[in-house]
């Protein structure tokens, strides 16, 4: 095969690895609540710069900071769903996502005050190491980040699927009201889920900071390629958020490849376009529509 | 119903406030002054349009700045490529806009709740890609990219486009009166509520909200090519600039979605106290901005006028 | 003549056949009755006739035109129209406003028409008292009575009542019964899905019995109440074999 499309293929399959890992928590939110989180984005960008200030302050290498990006946001993601959501659960949900909309602004807006404009990065000695395979370059930061990413998915699906939270979550998701009649706190089950769903994405945000420019801004195109994946992989069905995430993310690196890169952005909205109006339901058909 | 002579003393003061309004580069104290209110009549007309949408049916739009952006850039291109004068250009914008609406409106419209939402700021962002990109992809001279058009300057004062914007808001307004006593608002509040039973009590909700829909797009139209001609100078990041969407949903949030005075009230609020707080303080603003939509979700989601409306319990405004 | 027929109608969700062949017909000025338990298919049925679902295959005819895959909001407006097990009162508007939805729209009046129209019905069903509260502030029998009035503007020659009479109490029941009476009275025909044996038994011409989809019986009330497989439908086959021993 083609070495450059080879290479395109490959850059795309990581990049939709990563894809797939920030993407999951935002099908999470939404597959167990309802909740359409248009703040997204700015889980991703609070992870990446707690590693980026882990890095400034203390020098520490951004994948030493992963926890810390998993429990600050995961106290941030159960806060506001404690505090702010879950007071609009029981509302038609376009309410749920106008006021996500504002947390976006508020919270992005907030950052670009504190942080100004700049655009970071993070470079370590590892940061330009490539590995050569069969003609082909692979950063090694995108293959550990990859690979994370498979991990985090997994410790996903494990926690939803064998442990006693996992499952009140699950029957949460389910049937509300039976699990209620089961003595599961609906709210705090909501919280909790909201905060697992932003610590993973947090997580996420994190380890793409060894490579992705890192600025209060990066949020919202990040929510546009998160609500792509699920509505290609299914939204609320946590496996599709995988076959989302590889599928958008060859298609943008063919784009990239044979095109231009601007073209790659307008494929992703024409994408994301075209599968809402005919598959809303995901690929493999088995997303929730709203 | 409601005494008749409730609705009269307001209509007198409405009518009475619409005169006083265009008289007002008459009496104008400066340019600046008439600046602003030829902005804030821009925003009402704005956030009218998508009060038509949004407002009324709770199909939440976040994308109504593409026909916005598409009637700027038919009324750039009509003048500058095919000199066609202002106001033949701005109709063009208009239908323009309105006739794009058509299919999108009946492909989008299906979806419901966050779907259309996020459908419709897609093919948003996608028509400010193809702006951007179009020239170049197909080595044709059109759009102009992101170098932007720049359009014939007329020698117009602020006073011509005072009665520009006046014009189109003072339409779109008659468009709420029109649907707060129709059957095509009926249809519209039905839908709303509960749009399943409104298809069983034989509202054609398709077309219902098709018409809302291509109504909102043909006035943005209109005020995009105004705004094109004011400032004569547009780009892709403009004119297609999510940012103007978020002000219109604001705007309508704040002053009462499905009201009739819900986006003057709104857009008043709004662009006078953005005014307040000056340029310096851009990034204060949009953090208010979320925040205020925050506090009116939690607290008052039915906006300042409908607050209102709910605790007199009046019917109309 | 018959105003509604439903050929073999079938509706599949997936492998489950929730409506399997079934076949009927009504008159004018003709009650029907319908019964079976609980996801009989009963729901689905009218949702086959007027439009929210399209029969996997059969034929809806109304007045004799092919009314199947039509739109809901075509067939209100050609005169059939139901009414739902959970009311949904366009909760922003007044009980006068959701009436008049229900004229303006799918009784295709012009504005001054649909007022007058809508003053009548509103008289007829007994709803004046409560005219220009907010319909979601109305008692259960009085919501009732507005899914029947908004049913009845859209000039309405048949209605489907889905379990209109859910929640009421016995003298309340009687009134609904009394109204749908009126109603037959004035021309139209009603087909009326409820539980409760004795509301149902008192005003149908005719019952037809559901059952898993499929019709298992039909005929006067009194032949279908002694009717064997009916029986055993609703207690079961232990109970049926007693009853006839």
């Amino acid at each position: 095969m083609d070495t450059v499309l080879l290479q395109a293929i490959i850059n795309g399959l990581l990049l939709g690895g990563v894809y797939a890992a920030y993407s999951a928590g935002f099908s999470l939110i939404f597959g167990v609540m309802g909740v359409v989180n248009l703040a997204h984005g700015e889980l991703i960008m609070l992870g990446a710069f707690t590693s980026y200030w882990m890095f400034e302050y203390f020098g520490m290498d951004p994948y030493y900071s992963l926890p810390f990006a998993m429990v600050f946001l995961f106290a941030f993601g159960y806060l506001i769903q404690k505090y702010i959501i879950n007071r609009v659960i029981e509302m038609p949900h376009i309410m749920s996502y106008i006021l996500t909309f504002g947390i976006h602004l508020m919270v992005a807006n907030i950052a670009l005050k504190l942080w100004t404009h700049d655009f970071r990065s993070i470079t370590t000695s590892y940061s330009g190491a490539n590995a050569a395979l069969l003609g082909l370059i692979i950063p090694y930061s995108r293959l550990v980040t990859f690979f994370l990413a498979l991990l985090i998915i997994s410790g996903l699906w494990f926690f939803l699927n064998r442990t006693e939270t996992g499952r009140a979550i699950r029957a949460t998701s389910l049937d509300k009201e039976v699990a209620r009649l089961m003595g599961v706190n609906i709210r705090e089950i909501y919280a909790i889920t909201f905060g697992v769903g932003a610590a993973i994405t947090g997580l996420a945000g994190a380890s793409i900071s060894s490579f992705e420019i890192i600025s209060p801004e990066m949020g919202l195109q990040y929510t546009i390629i998160a609500f792509c994946v699920v509505v290609l992989g299914g939204m609320g069905y946590m496996p599709g958020a995988l076959w989302g995430g590889m599928i958008l993310g060859v298609a943008q690196s063919l784009a990239v490849t044979y095109l231009s890169a601007g073209i790659s952005v307008a494929v992703t909205f024409l994408l994301l376009f075209v599968m809402l109006i005919v598959r809303p339901t995901g690929i493999v058909g088995k997303g929730l529509v709203a | 119903m409601k005494p008749r002579s409730g609705r009269l003393t307001f209509w007198i003061c409405f009518i009475a406030a619409s005169l006083a309004v265009s008289l007002i580069p008459f009496v104008a104290t400066s340019e600046y002054l008439l600046r602003i209110i030829t902005v804030t009549i821009f925003w009402i007309g704005m956030a009218g349009c998508w009060n038509i949408m949004s407002g009324y049916t709770g199909y939440i739009d976040f994308g109504p700045v593409v026909y916005f952006g598409i009637g700027s850039y038919a009324t750039a291109i009509a003048m500058t490529k095919y000199g066609v004068p202002f106001f033949p250009a701005a109709v063009i914008s208009a239908f323009s806009s309105a006739l794009i609406a058509i299919p999108i409106g009946i492909t989008t419209l299906r979806l419901r709740g966050a779907y259309f939402a996020i459908a419709t700021f897609a093919f948003a962002e996608t028509m400010k890609q193809i702006a951007l990109e179009f020239d170049r992809t197909f080595g044709v001279s059109f759009f102009q990219g992101s170098h932007g058009i720049t359009l014939p300057i007329g020698g117009h004062e602020n006073t011509f486009f005072f009665y520009c914007f006046l014009s189109v808001t003072f339409a779109v307004i008659l468009v709420h009166y029109g649907i707060e006593h129709s059957k095509f608002g009926y249809g519209l509040k039905a839908i709303h509520e509960a749009e399943a039973s409104a298809e069983m009590a034989g509202v054609n909700t398709t077309g219902v909200k098709l018409r809302a829909y291509v109504t909102s797009a043909f006035f943005l139209g209109i005020l995009g090519g105004i705004e094109a001609y004011w400032i004569t100078y547009i780009t892709p990041a403009d004119v297609f600039n999510v940012h103007k969407t978020v002000q219109m949903v604001i705007m309508t949030l704040l002053g009462g979605m499905g009201t009739f005075l819900g986006p003057i009230v709104g857009a008043s609020f709004l662009t006078i106290l953005s005014e307040i707080l000056g340029t310096a303080f851009v990034e204060y603003y949009l953090i208010m901005v979320g925040g205020i939509i925050i506090a009116i979700i939690l607290i008052m989601p039915r906006g300042i006028v409908g607050t209102i409306k709910e605790w007199k319990g009046i019917r109309f405004l | 003549m018959a105003i509604l027929e439903c050929k073999s109608v079938c509706k599949n969700f997936g492998a489950l056949a929730a409506v399997d062949l079934v076949s009927f017909s009504i008159k004018e000025r003709e009650i029907l009755g319908m019964i079976g338990p609980n996801g009989a298919g009963k729901t689905t049925l009218f949702n086959c006739m007027i439009g929210i679902y399209k029969p996997s295959k059969g034929k809806v005819f109304f007045n004799q035109a092919d009314i199947t895959g039509m739109k809901p909001h075509r067939i209100c407006r050609l005169g059939l129209v139901k009414t739902s097990q959970i009311m949904e009162p366009f909760r922003s508007l007044t009980v006068f406003e959701n009436v008049l939805v229900g004229a303006l729209h799918g009784g295709q009046m012009s504005m001054a028409d649909a007022l007058v129209e809508t003053e009548k019905v509103m008289e007829f069903v007994g709803l004046m008292e409560h005219r220009d509260k907010p319909s979601s502030s109305i008692s259960v029998p009085a919501r009732r009575r507005l899914e029947l009035a908004r049913a009845l503007a859209t000039g309405a020659r048949l209605l489907l009542l889905d379990e209109n009479m859910a929640g009421l109490n016995p003298y309340e029941i009687d009134e609904a019964l009394e109204l749908l009476r009126k109603i037959r009275e004035s021309g139209k025909s009603l087909i009326v899905v409820e539980h409760i044996m004795r509301a149902v038994m008192g005003i149908s011409d005719r019952i037809i019995v559901l059952n898993y989809g499929i019709k298992i019986a039909e005929g006067s009330p009194q032949e279908v109440v002694n009717d064997r497989q009916v029986v055993q439908a609703y207690l079961g086959e232990k109970k049926s074999s007693q009853l006839s021993a």
